[in-house]
């Protein structure tokens, strides 16, 4: 069989054009697997770590149970760890002489922003009507309100701070993923277990969940990653 | 069709394993060896002759130095590099947008 040389020029332009097209494809996924999120995560951990423990502690002592002061009072610590986090970030990132609003730093920010916004609409939610995310019918009596905010609420940031982690985790070092899995069974956890307890025992359940899982693991992460974590490896 | 992109490409980047090193550098500021190792699924010796040509090209610059006791090799592109490679995703550029035109 004989080919016109028209055949030729066509099948080479198109496999330079393939050849090529293929090459920057390999390129960008290649640059964007190596774009990984590499600030120093160890200050962070060790300061929300410090910060949820603290918290626990003095919530617990000054025994804030009530459903508006509860999530009022957690949603300071959050902002007060949020900014805590943005201002370890962004010293590291002026540090180096990078930008703070880096590819990276995108990608983590987005993948974080719509479980912490689920958690936070599910505050407001259970703040307005708290019998709202019972399990069981307010109006027949029981402690469904209270187990709701002291419990059913605090697992279940846990567990959409979980998520977000995991999600994160895609951008970041192997074991914030791990972490991320870690955090959404403690509070799966927290979740069966607060349906055992009396009224008396949700709120030590309901700081002592905040205090190990949002303090203790955070603080054990950090100071783990304040030892290990390559230094001055930024992106 | 016009040779001329594909005859500029730079034979030092257009071997697929040193693309791929440059690739991964062009992203962030540096990568260690064991990560580059890990990330292309290359063996030790391979990746130690790739990047000994990059480095004789002046496109990769490499500094030892110690982390918690153990030595750290870290991997970063050169100004040069960077350009180099900027320079290479033209061309492959020109080569796709020449025959999308056709």
């Amino acid at each position: 069989m004989r080919l016109a040389n028209s055949d030729f020029v066509v099948q080479s332009k198109s496999m330079h054009s393939n050849w090529a097209a293929d090459h920057l494809q390999v390129i960008r996924t290649l640059m964007e697997r190596s774009a990984l999120y590499r600030r120093a995560l160890a200050p962070i951990m060790i300061f929300v770590g410090l910060a949820g423990l603290a918290a626990a502690g003095l919530g617990w002592a000054l025994r804030i149970s009530q459903p508006v002061s509860f999530v009022a009072y957690w949603y300071g610590v959050g902002l007060i760890g949020l900014g805590g986090a943005f201002v370890l970030v962004r010293r590291q990132a002026w540090k180096q002489a990078e930008p703070f609003w880096s590819p990276p730093t995108r990608r983590v920010a987005q993948a974080f922003l719509p479980p912490l916004t689920a958690g936070f609409i599910l505050g407001v939610v259970a703040l307005f009507k708290p019998s709202g995310l019972s399990p069981a019918d307010p109006a027949a009596g029981g402690c469904a309100p209270l187990w709701t905010v002291l419990v059913g609420l605090p697992a279940s940031w846990v567990i959409l701070y979980g998520c977000a982690l995991h999600a994160a985790g895609f951008f970041m070092q192997r074991g914030i993923r791990l972490f991320g899995w870690g955090l959404m069974l403690g509070g799966c956890g927290c979740l069966l277990l607060g349906h055992r307890l009396a009224d008396a025992e949700l709120l030590c359940l309901s700081y002592g969940l905040m205090g190990a899982l949002f303090g203790a693991t955070h603080l054990a992460y950090g100071i783990y990653l304040h030892f290990t974590e390559p230094r001055g490896n930024a992106t | 069709m016009n040779p001329e992109p594909f005859l500029q490409l730079d034979r030092v980047i257009h071997e697929k394993g040193r693309l791929a090193i440059m690739s991964m550098l062009a992203a962030t500021p540096s990568l260690s060896f064991t990560e580059l190792r890990d990330s292309l699924g290359m063996t030790d010796g391979n990746l130690t002759t790739h990047i000994r040509t990059l480095q004789e090209a002046g496109y990769l610059s490499v500094t030892k130095s110690f982390q918690n006791n153990r030595p750290h090799t870290a991997c970063a592109l050169t100004p040069a590099g960077q350009q180099a490679f900027r320079n290479y995703i033209n061309l492959l550029e020109a080569i796709v947008e020449q025959t999308k035109a056709k």
